[in-house]
Parts: C-alpha cells; structure tokens; sequence
C-alpha cells in the first residue's frame, strides 16, 4: 500500500542534483552570505540543469513531464541542504512557472512558458507575503478591484525574491472585498507597480528580496490566472508550503551532518564528544525530527500528486517542519560549542536561515 | 562515425569500503553505486566529439548484473544516443569483459570504442590493451590533454582527442610528461583522469533518457567462454595509520627519516 521508493527515475535527478549541490553550491554557501551576492556563472550553471524547464510541458519548449511535487521536494531538499539562498534563487522561476502549469490559461501558458525555455536564466517570482503583523494568507491586504474589465492592484508586498530582476511576477491579491483570491501575472516595469528597496534580512543575505507597492495598478483581465474565473489558488499555496517544508528539512539536514561530522572529530577528555551521551541523545534526535518532518513533507506532497486536496497535510508538514529547522540548526551550534557561534563554521548560517522558515511564504514552489 | 563507450557500475568513490571479515570481498549493504569516473570522462569525451568535432552516434555498453541499468541511464541523461547491457551476474575477469566487448564491437562496428582506463573498483586497467589486442586494433591508453582543467577549451567544451581523416589523434600522460600520437580508425581509446570534466546530466536530459532504448543481450547469448582465469584469494583492508610522533627539531627528523624510516 505505501511505498518510500523513489522511481528511477526521481532518485537519477535527486543524485544529480545532490551532486551538483554538493560540488557546486556548497562551496559558494558562506561567501554569498557574506557578499549578498551569487555568483553569475553559478546561477548559470543551475539554469543549465534544467530545474525550471523540466516542468515545462513539451508543447511549450520545455522537456515536459508532468509536474510533481514529489519529485521537487526530492530536490528542493538538495539544493537548500547546500544554501537556502541559492536554492531560493535558482529555483525562483518556478514561482511563476509552475502556477502557470497547474492553473493558466491556454493563452497565458503560450504567451510565458517559452520565455523559460531559453539558453539563460530568466529571473521571476512570485509576490505573496505582505509587511503586516496580521499578515494572513486567507485575507489578503493586497486588493484586486474589478474595474472596466480589468482589475486595479493596490497595496504592499514584501519578501519577493529576485523582484527588481524578475520579467514576471505572480502577484496574489484579494478579489475585491470579498475572500476569494486570485493570482495575477504581471510583467516587469508595469505602470503602478515599484520594486522598492533591497530587504535587509537576518538569514538568506545571499537572496535579493524586496518590497513591491501596487498603486492604481491596471491588470487586464488576461493577466489573471486562470481567465476571469480564476483557479485553485490553495493548490498553488500547498505546492509553496511543502516546498519550504522540504527546504526545511534540507537545512536542517546540513547542520545535523555538520555537527555530526564535527562531534566524531572534536575530543573532549581523551574521546570523540560524539561518545559523549549529551551530545549523543542530541544528535539522535535530532535525526529523528529530521526524518520524521521528511515523511510528513513527502505525504503532502504523494498527496497533492494525486489531484486531493492536501491542505490538512501540507500546513502541518510546514509548520511541523519549521520547528524542527530552528530546533536541529540550535543543537548544530550547540554541539559545536563556542565554534558554533563563529563564522569559521556554516552552522551559525544555517542557523540564520532555519529561524526564518516560521515566517517564509511563498519563497518556494514544488 | 559511432562511438562504443563501455561503462561499468562501480561503488561511490566517496563512500567507505568495508572489508568483509571473512575476506571473500566488500561489504555492499547500503552501498551506493556510480559510473565509474574514468568512464564518465569517455562519455563526456564521446558527447564532446558528437557536438564539437562534426557528429557521432554515442552507444554505451556495460555488462553486469541488471541494476546497471541505472548507470546507463545515466549516460543517456548526459546525452549518448542508446545503451546495451550484457546482463551476467556472474564474476568476471577483464579477458572476459574484453572478451564480451569484442562480441559486442563485431556487432556495432564502432570506429572508436572510448573506456575509462581502469574501474576504481579493481583498478586492473587491462580490459582496454585486451580488447584492442583480440580486435588486433591500435590503441591509445591514458589520454589527456595540454590544455588544463581551468582553461578556455575546456569551458567551451572541446574534445582533447582530435579526430580527422580517419585517424585520432590522443595526447597521453607519460611518466615526467605528455607524448602525442596519431592512431588509425578504428581503434581503442582509454582516458585519463585529465581529460576533460564530465558534465551534470540535466533534468530534461534525464527525463529524455527514459525514452531512448536499452537493449539487453544475456551474455550466454554471445556463446564465448568467459570462466574467470583470475582467482581472488582474499581481501584485506589496508593496515590503520600509527599515530604520527613529534620531534622538537630539524635535526632529529633527518636523523630519524635517515635512521628510523630509511628513506633519506
């Protein structure tokens, strides 16, 4: 009835990218924390192996299979074991592409899709979370107001990766006054729309976020996702949520394999601190936390797979998984000790960027 | 022009090899697999000389049991045209392999058959000289290439082995340098670490493997003798490294290097 096993398929890609996240991205994790920035040539690199056009079905230029949130948390884990940043940044196109896949119109589909089957990246997003301390996806302060065919944005949202580069954002707004919530395709420079300053955060320095105001903002009806009807936004929310749940699990991972290969090394009267109980039980648990968030994540998604509804599984697979990151990246500084809490060492980065997945919406799609 | 390039299932250099207490071989549980690097060179080699050096059709080979079947996906994610698995679960020896491979040559024709120069498993490196030797074709072993790893040719992905009026030409690695030599079609390439760095197969790319065809020949089905003519009589784990000693000046270690260790 249940079955673990990745096909052959999924555990070839899984491999491919652990190997590419391994050689390629780990090694860039601490100085794009330190110098905000990633390089050119390794953005590049990621492009090349097909993370977005994969998704993309055939007809559309892409190597079209069909999508499967399965096979992405396999490798959103990967690449956020390597750097939460990067992963972020690499896969920030899937933000606009995989909601066009699941939900856009014949024409929307046409009109984008081919744009991110090209030879370079092609930055976009998706426009989700809003700088409220009330922020509450379920009622949204960015409006959508149906006027003359068209709709009028109007308000602020925060935390949008790659805004100032991207050529789409998906922003999500609210329809009207009423609870219903639409996503609209937005092309760069649009009138009414300002990609306002770089956010400074705690965690993910090497991800370029920003805040984007929406005033008057006029958005034909073509541009909404899914037509004038509209589309299941919550499936495109639980594709986010059991991507940051896989993301969790990948920094999680990272520093319990840090502070495990440190803990058999580093000896502490005579034998290694991994013999020592406290460090131990620490460490067994948190494998433990590590898997179990896994299981929930890959339930989620094995169920939004399926075409059900899985938003039970996929809130409680973020939430659940968002606790264990801040809990596993604090025992990783821990055992560490006072290395721990200097930056000769990745677990203080991982640190930073567990802290943040209570708060991350939308940064991720599966 | 076809290019044959064999591929052997081999376990993850990264990984720790145990050796089974009774010495019979390793221990495989959990053990993960990979194409053997020497030959994920051949194929990026092969790859390179299909886009750059004016088309090819790349077939890999592998022979072993039937999960090899995920070592050639592999290289038909990173871009070869077809695959062929003899499927023999038995051991073999590398004058079977090259036994095997020289079936498998007489039925595809290759002009080039490219091989890592040796699995990191048994690190033999025979089947190569054997198979070019019962094909009575010239061979080129461990090639290389001038250029280094970090230069121009490389990021553009040029191929290292220079093919042209039915000849190719190999740079090889030769002890305190490298030797240039021009060898006729068709003949046996074996490649160096140095050549070239393999490319990442890409999603697309794995997705399109799927589709390409993986023949597979039960190795009975070849009717060539290839009992083993090789015996392992036991493996060992190489002895654990003593602990080191420290000297408190320069003088004492040239005296011990001299004295103690013997090697100055």
């Amino acid at each position: 009835m249940v079955s673990f096993e990745p096909s052959e398929e999924q555990r070839l890609i899984r491999d491919t990218v652990a190997t590419f996240a391994q050689e390629q991205v780990r090694p860039q994790a601490r100085a794009s924390d330190e110098s905000g920035e990633i390089p050119a040539a390794l953005i590049q690199q990621g492009w090349e192996l097909g993370l977005t056009q994969a998704v993309i079905p055939e007809e559309y230029g892409g190597a079209g299979e069909a999508h499967s949130a399965v096979t992405s948390v396999l490798l959103i884990e990967e690449l956020a074991w390597a750097d939460l940043s990067i992963a972020c940044h690499l896969l920030a196109p899937r933000l606009l592409v995989v909601p066009v896949i699941e939900a856009g119109t014949e024409e929307q589909k046409r009109r984008l899709l081919p744009r991110y089957t090209l030879d370079s990246f092609v930055p976009a997003t998706a426009a989700v979370v809003e700088p409220r301390w009330d922020f509450d996806l379920s009622s949204l302060s960015v409006t959508a107001t149906p006027r003359n065919g068209s709709y009028v944005l109007s308000g602020t949202k925060c935390f949008v990766p790659l805004a100032a580069d991207a050529e789409h954002l998906a922003v999500f707004a609210r329809i009207g006054d009423g609870d219903e919530v639409g996503v609209f395709l937005l092309e760069r420079g649009t009138a009414g729309m300002t990609i306002l300053e770089r956010e400074k955060n705690m965690g993910l320095k090497g991800l370029a976020t920003y805040e984007v105001a929406f005033d008057q903002c006029q958005v034909p009806v073509e541009q909404r996702l899914g037509g004038a009807s509209g589309c299941d936004v919550n499936r495109l929310l639980n594709l986010q949520r059991v991507a940051l749940a896989a993301a969790a699990v990948g920094v999680a991972r990272a520093s319990f394999e840090y502070a495990r290969d440190y803990a058999k090394e580093r000896k502490a009267f005579g034998v290694a601190i991994a013999q020592k109980q406290a460090i131990a039980f620490m460490l067994a648990e948190m494998a433990i936390e590590i898997d179990a968030a896994r299981l929930l994540t890959w339930e989620a998604a094995w169920k939004l797979d399926r075409g059900e509804d899985a938003t039970r599984e996929a809130v409680l697979a973020k939430q659940y998984a968002a606790n264990m990151a801040l809990m596993v990246a604090d025992r990783g500084v821990q055992i560490l000790g006072g290395h721990g809490y200097i930056r000769d060492h990745l677990v203080e980065l991982f640190l930073r960027n567990a802290r943040g997945f209570a708060t991350f919406e939308g940064l991720l799609t599966a | 022009m076809k290019i044959l390039v064999t591929v052997k299932r081999v376990p993850d250099p990264n990984a720790t090899i145990r050796v089974k207490p009774d010495g019979t071989g390793i221990v495989t549980d959990n053990l993960k697999y990979v194409v053997n690097p020497f030959d994920e060179i051949a194929i990026e080699e092969a790859l390179r000389i299909k886009e750059k050096g004016g088309g090819a059709e790349v077939v890999l080979v592998s022979i072993g049991a039937k999960v090899a079947q995920e070592q050639l996906r592999t290289g038909l994610a990173m871009g070869a045209d077809r695959a062929i698995l003899v499927v023999a679960e038995q051991d073999l020896d590398p004058l079977g392999v090259a036994r095997i491979l020289q079936k498998i040559v007489e039925q595809e024709k290759p002009d080039l058959v490219l091989m890592g120069k040796q699995a990191i498993d048994d690190d033999a490196n025979q089947t190569g000289q054997m198979l070019a030797a019962l094909l009575q074709w010239p061979q080129a072993t461990f090639a290389s290439k001038k250029e280094s790893l970090e230069s121009e040719a490389e990021k553009n992905g040029l191929p290292g082995i220079q093919m042209a009026n039915g000849k190719a030409q190999v740079v090889r690695e030769v002890d305190g340098g490298l030797e240039t030599i021009e060898v006729p079609l068709p003949a046996v390439v074996t490649v160096d670490l140095r050549l070239n760095i393999p490319r990442y197969a890409s999603l697309p790319g794995i997705m399109k493997a799927r589709k390409k065809e993986l023949k597979e020949i039960p190795v009975a089905e070849l009717g060539i003798d290839v009992t083993p003519k090789l015996r392992v009589l036991r493996l060992e784990p190489p002895p654990k490294r003593k602990a080191g000693r420290k000297v408190s000046s320069v003088q004492e270690l040239v005296h011990l290097l001299h004295t103690e260790a013997k090697v100055i």
